[in-house]
């Protein structure tokens, strides 16, 4: 592809055309008092298409001539204003046009973001900086036995079923809704059923044998690790939409964070208070 | 001409048309299916009721999260408020539904972002100056605006869906395609969904609507907007029509009965006559869920149909005084149609007369927040929206919506989120709980419950594999008991505490039934309580109360008293074959701080006597039904 590919491509991308009208509209917002030039002011056909597009898109049909120059006398109006106001410095210190000249140039930094689209090296190299935060949930099976509240008398009552359950032997718990054997639970489904302090202490038990009582936020329960499988570092096959949604959030994020830097360089800002 | 035309359009215009474009396209499509077990064996948390900066009041009141923020939030992720502060719920949700207004969907946003120079309503000009001035001209634009709409004194731009449809077919695939890049089955359901907002002037007949389906084909269809009708007719048809088109599901789920005057739950059809049985076979076709309890008020039960029920009129305070508006004041006459309770009563009684119950229904909570925030815990609750987002003031402050009078702050509560029983955390598999009605409500805390009724339960069955067995002899919440059985129904009940909240009070079974003069009663069982053999042995028939270990110096309690779990196989010893009942279980947790006292700890503040610093929040129950051979 040649350069001049690349620019025939660039040129015809809407989004440079909207930075180039971003460009274009801060440029005119700037503040410098209009010369001599800028006291003429031309409605000619593109302006007019423009009004009668507007209008269009506020209410899905053509202005009437009538309509449309009530509209042109009032953009005229809109310009003389806007221009003396400009002259005037009316803009500086009005919080409402700060603040929209803001969202504005928001807007801008971040359209970019919005409407790309990564690479597939763009999102391995988000899973190589965290894997941890894409690796599946170990997952683990278990078994358990819920004895009800955190007391001395289930306490004793868990020495006796725990040497039943080491023996061979059943033991049944107190019935609640909870399941007594999980089967490749993720860390998350048992934080959710026991809470985390569970989830922590079943992490360091060895398997294959009864053991506890382990405390919930449910109480106490008698647990057999089964198995314990760890995860396999996450592939972008598997983790494809989550990785995609954090790259845009963070490519979003991004833009703003580094175009403000970007602007802010060009200022030199002074705090004059006391510390 | 055309070319210029279209270079000036983005020129001038906002960036919200292309990059809604893109959005579409991104839309990730294709998922891989999964596995459903042979019986519900997890209970899935939701929210299905949630707006973001795309419902015209949130924005107004200055929320500025969009449902991608609210899609992130509610999975688990950290964000930063519309107010700045940092957000993250304890534990995410299994599953979203965002539920913005389809009045209006995204017209405060656009109208905000519109160039001034083109708007020529005066109305529409006055609300966008407002909106632009801060935060005060901001809500003072919004209450308008509601205002409006219940007056119906709309702007015409807003009235007119069809003058606005391209602009409204841009944000709703907008929105579909962010709901469809965060559904992730078996992690994340994210459902697409909206809010009907009917209103009958200010009575609220609010619906929310949610799609079974992948976003391609709800984007074959746009939100149904609610001006102009007072019933809800419409939307069913528009539901019919969309099924018929599409093959695919939408159901409905009516909330804030409790500001309705009596016209959310009507023994009548919406016209005053008799409702017929093919009414009442429809509504239930089409709503087959209501949400009970949101922070807009409680809606279980009121004390004044519930005399004997000393738990009922929970977060009641302030949104029983009148409509949602305020337009109306309420009457004790206007509250059974108001309240869910009654509502099963009332559909017994319907049904004895014509053969079909329309108020059949399973119960959910969810939160409607106006935040893009689903919180539902009291120590994490971001408020109904963000000019109630964490600040001192916002216990005391008057929630009026325009210049109306009665509600403050503190009426709102941290509630609720919406349990189901199914067989995967998918759309197919957690829609298809809600049609089947197995499901149920919390006021936030996160309680297991398993009801099931059947002909030959005996308390020996806890000790075994009772879920199986619940399953094979008997039908779970939301069913109906099978006819023909000998002797009274049995329930096995089984509630367990939130693993990061309070134990568990008591247990209650709540029966409703209709005797041979057509008369509804009502009647609340204590089925199972903590320490019933021992303290709270029962005196002379009520169960003495559980205590309190609140300590509102820190907001604080403990879980000293109270039961982790509480289970038993339960027979209702005054059953009648030959009367039509229902019941549903109601499990009380022990005493636990309000947001107010979390808020009067965190901000030192000295809050009047009237508000409630204490609370036993609650879960309710889809029911089961016994009708006569």
């Amino acid at each position: 592809m040649t350069f001049k590919d690349n620019l025939r491509r660039f040129l015809k991308e809407p989004l440079v055309h909207f930075l180039i009208a971003g460009a274009l509209v801060f440029w005119l917002m700037s503040g410098r008092p209009p010369d001599l030039g800028e006291r003429r002011i031309v409605v000619n056909e593109r302006v007019a298409g423009a009004i009668a597009q507007r209008f269009h898109d506020s209410f899905r049909r053509l202005p009437s001539q009538d309509e449309l120059d009530g509209l042109i006398r009032d953009y005229v109006q809109d310009q003389v204003y806007y221009r003396e106001a400009l002259a005037l410095g009316l803009d500086q210190n009005d919080e409402v046009v700060v603040r929209r000249m803001r969202r504005k140039m928001e807007g801008l930094a971040v359209a970019d973001a919005e409407a790309a689209t990564p690479s597939d090296k763009d999102l391995q190299a988000l899973i190589d900086k965290d894997p941890a935060r894409y690796a599946e949930d170990p997952r683990t099976t278990f078994q358990q036995v819920y004895l009800g509240a955190d007391t001395p008398e289930n306490r004793a009552q868990a020495d006796i079923k725990l040497k039943q359950l080491r023996a061979g032997q059943s033991a049944s718990g107190v019935p609640a809704p909870l399941p007594a054997r999980l089967d490749g639970a993720s860390a998350s489904e048992i934080s959710g059923m026991f809470g985390d302090e569970f989830t922590l202490s079943l992490r360091n038990q060895p398997t294959g044998q009864w053991l506890g009582p382990l405390a919930s936020g449910l109480g106490l329960h008698l647990v057999r690790v089964d198995n314990r499988a760890a995860p396999a570092p996450p592939s972008l096959a598997t983790v494809r939409q989550r990785v995609e949604n954090d790259w845009r959030a963070a490519a979003v994020a991004k833009s703003r964070d580094e175009s403000y830097a970007r602007i802010l360089k060009g200022y030199d800002v002074v705090i004059e208070l006391e510390k | 001409m055309r070319k210029a035309i279209a270079l000036t359009a983005i020129l001038l215009g906002s960036t919200a048309l292309l990059s809604g474009c893109d959005k579409v396209k991104q839309a990730v499509t294709g998922k891989a299916e999964i596995a459903n077990t042979a019986y519900p064996e997890k209970v899935f948390w939701g929210d299905t009721h949630l707006h973001t900066s795309n419902s015209p009041d949130a924005f107004g009141f200055g929320t500025r999260l969009d449902p991608e923020a609210a899609l992130r939030f509610a999975r688990g992720e950290e964000v930063t408020s519309s107010t700045g502060q940092k957000a993250r719920l304890a534990r995410p949700l299994d599953f979203l539904v965002i539920s913005d207004h389809s009045d209006g969907f995204a017209t405060v946003k656009n109208l905000y972002e519109a160039p001034r120079a083109m708007i020529s309503d005066p109305t529409l000009l006055r609300w966008y100056d407002l909106l632009h001035k801060g935060p005060e001209g901001s809500m003072q634009a919004t209450a308008e605006l509601i205002d409006a709409k219940a007056k119906g004194t709309l702007p015409p731009e807003i009235l007119n869906p069809k003058a606005a449809e391209d602009m409204l077919r841009k944000d709703w695939l907008s929105h579909i395609a962010a709901v469809e890049r965060y559904n992730e089955p078996g992690k994340f359901t994210a459902f697409v969904g909206f809010e009907y907002t009917l209103m009958d002037e200010g009575r609220n007949l609010h619906r929310n609507v949610m799609f079974r389906d992948s976003g391609n084909k709800a984007a074959t269809v746009l939100p149904l907007a609610s001006f102009g009708t007072v019933v809800p007719d419409g939307l069913w048809d528009y539901m019919d029509a969309y099924a018929a088109k599409t093959g695919g599901k939408m159901l409905a789920i009516p909330h804030n009965s409790n500001m309705s005057n009596g016209r959310m739950f009507m023994m009548t059809d919406p016209s005053g006559g008799p409702m017929s049985a093919e009414y009442a076979r429809r509504r239930l076709a089409h709503e087959p869920v209501v949400e009970i309890t949101q922070i807009k008020g409680d809606s279980e039960a009121h004390p004044f149909m519930s005399p004997n029920d000393e738990f009922a009129g929970y977060g009641t305070a302030g949104w029983e005084i009148g409509d949602l508006m305020m337009v109306e004041r309420s009457t004790p006459e206007m509250q059974p149609g108001s309240y869910v309770r009654e509502a099963l009563k009332r559909g017994l009684l319907i049904e004895q007369r014509t053969g079909a119950n329309p108020y059949a229904f399973g119960v959910i909570g969810s939160t409607d927040s106006h935040t893009s925030l689903a919180t539902g815990d009291e120590d994490n609750y971001f408020g109904k929206h963000s000019g109630v987002e964490p600040n001192p003031k916002r216990a005391t402050e008057p929630q009026n919506l325009g210049t109306r009078d009665g509600r403050f702050g503190w009426n709102y509560l941290a509630s609720g989120y919406a349990a189901v029983w199914a067989t995967s955390n998918s759309r197919e598999a957690i829609f298809d709980a809600m049609m089947r009605k197995e499901v149920y409500a919390t006021t936030g805390p996160r309680m297991t419950v398993r009801f099931f009724g059947g002909w030959d339960f005996k308390a020996e069955d806890l000790k075994g594999k009772w879920v199986e067995a619940g399953y094979a002899r008997g039908v779970p919440m939301g069913g109906n008991l099978k006819a023909g059985g000998k002797g009274a129904p049995s329930f096995i009940v089984s509630a367990l505490k939130d693993p990061l909240d309070g134990n568990l009070d008591r247990v209650q079974v709540v029966k409703g039934w209709v005797d041979r003069a057509g008369k509804a009663h009502e009647k609340v069982f204590d089925v199972i309580w903590s320490d019933m053999d021992g303290k709270r042995k029962l005196a002379v028939g009520k169960v003495p109360a559980v205590g309190d270990t609140i300590d509102l110096a820190t907001a604080t309690y403990q879980n000293t008293i109270g039961a982790p779990e509480l289970s038993t196989v339960w027979s209702d010893p005054e059953f009648d074959p030959s009367l039509r009942a229902f019941y549903y279980v109601r499990v009380l947790q022990i005493p636990t701080p309000t947001w107010m006292a979390y808020d009067m700890v965190k901000y030192k503040l000295n809050l009047p006597p009237e508000i409630p610093l204490k609370h036993q929040e609650r879960a309710y129950t889809s029911a089961i039904w016994y009708t006569p051979a």
